[in-house]
């Protein structure tokens, strides 16, 4: 085999492949810019992608790819009318999305197609800033939608090729490669990163100066305040973190870990809604939270859901401490902040596990949870007034009824389903009695209804069950998919009690937190070829360094900041010493660069130092020499001008002894280093000091006489 | 001079150009005159771009968005950008600082033609510089300056050549030289101006259609026509036909025989060098009193002559060069045209 030529004699055909790459290192630099600029843009526009319309990324991508063609066969650039035309389109197409050409959506597709089609008019170098900039905006606009770490290394390499960009505009000769230029980009915002470290841990954390515009946060995936039946089951399928938390202690037994979101009590037939009393306040019901036991303490770090409600283990009876934000509890134990969490934030609290809410006696208040809009689930009312009258007799019924209603569900071939379809007009009807299937707000929502047909007071709450913990980080943490729905009911002398319905249904969901896995996608079934351990152990390795991300870096805020100006000594720290702080870090960098600056003026070999020094006390003296005279010129000039002057002769002595320190005679030996070093110019350096120049005449220079010509 | 002809511009009509040119002017005062200028940071300055004020009001925008949106990926890409922007102010100082610009004394030129200014630009840096560019400053400062762009190897040296155009004839100081790099990103100017200690010299332009060369006079103190009927027929020998050379001087006999051997060399009888005629260019002999013309129609005489090989002297008002011919004999009658 060794003696086989491993090269077929006859020369291959040159494949497209190797012509397409051939014919890339050949083009002309302008071409070569432009298709490395509109690369750029199509990276930009990707990132953007999913919050764009359709029409917006066809266009866009219709126009790049055109002007891409025509600098790759150098043709001229469209007229102007075709940009204009162009222009009047997307400004229409705009209008008729998003009803608007302001606001957040409308300016990002604006902004975007407004890149593409500059494109359209590029001349590559100079229009290099114009790009920049809009390329610029394009990108801030996407953190809004996401922050996390993927993101942010999609936007770093295009901020990368951006100051690329810029940097090859300005290489203004010649050819040179962009290599060299994104080299260049890329070792200055190394250099840079310092300079941001410093602004982003000291730069002062404010409020927003200004009111948002109302699409300032489009809805994400999350609870929200209404819920109509299927709901839960869309979020179910979103594993997106909704919170982590940090136990003091070890975690809380899994089927205690409530967290309690918004509470629902107005139910119109189709959709449940906050309560929405008719009473007067004062005759409303209070919260009379009375804790058991002792609290677990914990710390949470929740993404943002543009809503204003934090998310607690049940039940927390103080405030949690989260500056900045003015927190209240509701009646029905929800915390409420001031304004929406729009930032990632971390909060502290301590819950009680164990607690009672809730008057103990019937109170005009209660009517707000038995309401029951009329005309729905007949069938319901009836099984409800056939319930009261089998317990006629008993003398706690309530309880009874309740378990009994539990009981059906265990019993009565119930399932918990993650798709039971869609529900018509009479969802409780349906799920009693027609399917048995149903997701946790079907259950609730049915098993609710059914305690209010029993003249029992009952509520829903929605929140978040459950969870895991991280084994990379120790961090708890909540999915999207943890989302429930659960009931709470009213109890004479014992308040309001937690009824998980769902629980009877499927006992798994709450103990051991099984969930049910939604059908997997391409990807998914794909993924599901690895091992599920090293599956399992890769998630949670990302998910602890997403973590560290989001308590690093997206939450760094003004509390953070405070924090580390108490380390630094600090006793109150406030944002004035945060100013001070990162003025005297700025102005001692400055001082450094200045004494770097004036150390790489100076003139380190201390033998031209000297000389130097010669030079401008000669100069002052009067004497005419020139302005690198070597020492011997110094000493020629000096016996020329001032031939019998006293001075003259030490100092001529000294000069010619200067010289013979660097330019030994050539009969001496050679010295080891060609440079004399301090120490050799000691003596000199003292005779220097009592050595007395002459005083010549002053003597004014002229440009003529100063330099012959 | 140069500058002195060029009338200021008021400060209401053009009040950056006003501003920048009174800025270089400024510089240019406190900057000795030389031919080797180093590159330090006592002479090279620097001042943002018009899109390095973009950026700076881009990067408030984005500052501020990151306050109202609560973003703190956009605080770190704002600071990035500003980080960058820091480096990229020092990364520009650095491609002017530590440069050395060396101008060769500049060849004489003739008026209404580019005198060539060529520069070596000497970097000892151990990473090439890009994008320097060099300019001469115009004498008005309302004329766009033209950059020519280079970028200097690492430890090594390029060439670069500047052409300008000298107003008149004469000695003229060089123009005021910029230096500039916008490199990398653009956002900061750094620059620095350089006076060039070296002149050059300008000859006067040679009149395009000049009249043919004045008739040569006999040498004084010789009876003229005498000696030239007896110098008639004499030749010392032979040389290569130059253009101009009469018809009778030709040897056809050598021509039939060099055509016989397919080459076209006509060859002339030389004529002894003590030619009793002298050709003497005068200033007051041109035909003309315009002096300028004068001078004009003189250099185009003298290139006539020097290309005849003519032996020709030249009478000024304060000079006279006596006859003779060659190179250096053409340089110094042009200089001297060019002083008079």
């Amino acid at each position: 085999m060794l003696n086989t030529p491993t090269t077929p004699p006859s020369a291959p055909r040159p494949r497209i492949g190797q012509h397409l790459l051939r014919r890339l290192a050949q083009l002309p630099r302008d071409t070569r810019d432009t298709l490395f600029l509109l690369g750029l843009i199509g990276w930009v526009v990707v990132l953007q992608a999913q919050h764009l319309p359709a029409w917006c990324l066809g266009l866009t991508a219709m126009v790049l790819l055109w002007r891409g063609a025509l600098s790759w066969r150098g043709q001229p650039l469209p007229s102007r009318w075709w940009l204009l035309g162009l222009l009047g389109l997307t400004v229409g197409a705009t209008l008729l999305t998003h009803r608007t050409i302001f606001g957040r959506e409308a300016g990002v597709t604006l902004i975007v197609v407004l890149l593409a089609l500059k494109t359209l008019e590029l001349r590559a170098r100079r229009d290099a800033f114009v790009v920049f900039f809009l390329a610029l905006f394009t990108l801030l606009t996407h953190f809004s939608y996401s922050q996390s770490l993927l993101t942010a290394a999609g936007v770093l390499l295009a901020t990368w090729g951006l100051l690329t960009g810029l940097v090859n505009a300005h290489m203004t000769a010649g050819r040179p490669p962009l290599w060299l230029a994104a080299r260049t980009a890329g070792r200055m915002a190394l250099l840079g990163a310092p300079i941001m470290v410093v602004l982003f841990v000291l730069f002062p954390r404010v409020a927003p100066l200004w009111g948002l515009p109302a699409d300032a946060h489009t809805a994400r995936t999350g609870l929200s305040e209404r819920m109509r039946v299927g709901q839960v089951a869309q979020l179910a399928q979103d594993s997106s973190v909704a919170l982590r938390i940090k136990f003091d202690g070890p975690p809380p037994p899994p089927q205690d870990l409530y967290f309690r979101g918004p509470v629902l009590s107005h139910f119109d037939g189709v959709e449940w809604q906050p309560l929405r009393s008719r009473l007067p306040p004062s005759m409303q019901l209070g919260a009379e939270l009375q804790p058991l036991g002792e609290p677990t303490g914990h710390e949470v770090t929740l993404q943002p859901h543009q809503q204003p409600w934090l998310l607690l283990l049940d039940a927390a009876a103080q405030a949690p401490t989260l500056p900045g934000h003015t927190l209240r509890m509701t009646p029905d134990l929800q915390w409420l902040s001031d304004r929406r969490i729009t930032e990632l934030v971390r909060y502290r609290a301590s819950s009680h596990l164990r607690f009672r809410h809730g008057p103990q006696l019937p109170e005009l208040g209660l009517q707000d949870a038995l309401e029951l809009p009329p005309g729905f689930n007949p069938r319901t009312m009836a099984l409800a007034q056939q319930w009261r009258q089998d317990s006629l007799n008993q003398p706690s019924p309530e309880a009874a009824l309740v378990q009994r209603a539990l009981a059906l569900l265990r019993t009565g071939g119930y399932t918990y389903s993650l798709s039971p379809g869609l529900y018509g007009t009479h969802s409780a009807d349906e799920f009693w009695f027609d399917r048995k299937l149903g997701f946790c707000e079907h259950i609730a929502s049915a098993f609710v209804l059914l305690m209010r047909s029993l003249d029992i007071p009952a509520r829903i709450v929605t929140g978040y069950q459950g969870g895991e913990a991280n084994p990379v980080d120790g961090f708890w943490t909540v999915r999207q998919s943890d989302a429930h729905a659960w009931a709470e009911v009213w109890l004479s002398g014992q308040g309001w009690l937690r009824v998980d319905p769902t629980a009877a249904v499927a006992p798994d969901r709450t103990t051991s937190l099984a969930r049910l896995e939604p059908q997997r996608g391409l990807v998914g079934t794909a993924m599901q070829g690895l091992s599920p351990a090293m599956l399992q152990r890769l998630r949670a390795s990302w998910e602890a360094v997403n973590n560290r991300w989001n308590q690093w870096v997206l939450n760094h805020n003004q509390d953070r900041q405070l924090d580390l100006l108490r380390r630094l000594g600090f006793e109150s720290p406030s944002w004035r010493e945060l100013g001070y702080v990162l003025a005297a870090l700025l102005a001692a960098v400055g001082v450094l660069g200045a004494a770097w600056a004036l150390w790489a003026h100076r003139q380190h070999d201390p033998w031209l130092r000297l000389l130097h020094t010669a030079r401008q006390r000669a100069a002052r003296a009067g004497l005419q020499a020139p302005d690198h005279a070597t020492p011997r010129q110094l000493a020629q000039a000096l016996q020329r001008q001032c031939p019998g002057h006293a001075h003259t002769p030490p100092l001529v002595a000294w000069l010619l002894a200067l010289e013979a320190l660097r330019y030994a005679a050539p009969s001496s030996p050679p010295t080891s280093s060609p440079t004399p070093t301090s120490r050799q110019l000691k003596p000199l350096r003292q005779q220097w000091a009592v050595l007395r120049w002459p005083t010549l005449p002053p003597h004014v220079p002229t440009p003529d006489n100063a330099h012959p010509t | 001079m140069t500058n002195a002809s060029a009338s200021p511009l008021p400060l209401w009509r053009a009040p950056r150009q006003w501003l920048s040119a009174g800025l270089t002017r400024l510089l240019a005062a406190r900057t000795p005159r030389t031919d080797h200028l180093v590159l330090t940071q006592r002479n090279v300055y620097i001042l943002p771009t018009r899109p390095g004020w973009m950026l700076g009001v881009t990067l408030l925008v984005m500052l501020v968005g990151s306050i109202n949106y609560q973003l703190n990926l956009g605080y770190l890409l704002t600071f990035l950008l500003a980080g960058a922007a820091v480096v990229g102010v020092h990364v520009g100082h650095g491609t002017l600082c530590g440069l050395a610009l060396k101008l060769a004394p500049p060849a004489p030129c003739f008026a209404g033609a580019s005198a060539r200014l060529a520069v070596e630009l000497i970097s000892t840096r151990r990473s090439p510089r890009h994008g320097i560019g060099l300019a001469v400053a115009p004498a008005h400062h309302t004329a766009a300056l033209e950059w020519a762009h280079v970028d200097v190897p690492a430890q090594g040296s390029t060439h670069l050549t500047l052409g300008w155009q000298p107003p008149r004839r004469g000695r003229h100081p060089l123009p005021n030289l910029a230096a500039e790099t916008r490199f990398p990103l653009g956002t900061f100017r750094v620059w620095s101006v350089w006076r060039p200690a070296a002149t050059v010299l300008v000859y006067p332009q040679p009149e395009t259609h000049p009249p043919p060369l004045p008739p040569a006079s006999p040498k004084a103190g010789t009876a003229a026509a005498a000696h030239t009927s007896a110098r008639q027929g004499e030749w010392d020998g032979v040389r290569a036909y130059r253009r101009g050379d009469p018809l009778k001087a030709v040897v056809w006999k050598r021509a039939a025989q060099a055509m016989a051997r397919g080459s076209a060399d006509l060859v002339s009888r030389a004529q002894a060098d003590h030619s009793p005629h002298e050709l003497w260019l005068d200033w007051r002999a041109t035909g003309t009193a315009d002096a300028e013309l004068r001078a004009a129609r003189l250099t185009a005489w003298v290139l006539q002559a020097d290309q005849l090989g003519l032996d020709y002297g030249l009478r000024l008002p304060h000079t006279t060069l006596p006859p003779a011919q060659g190179s250096p004999h053409r340089l110094h009658c042009l200089e001297a045209l060019a002083l008079c």
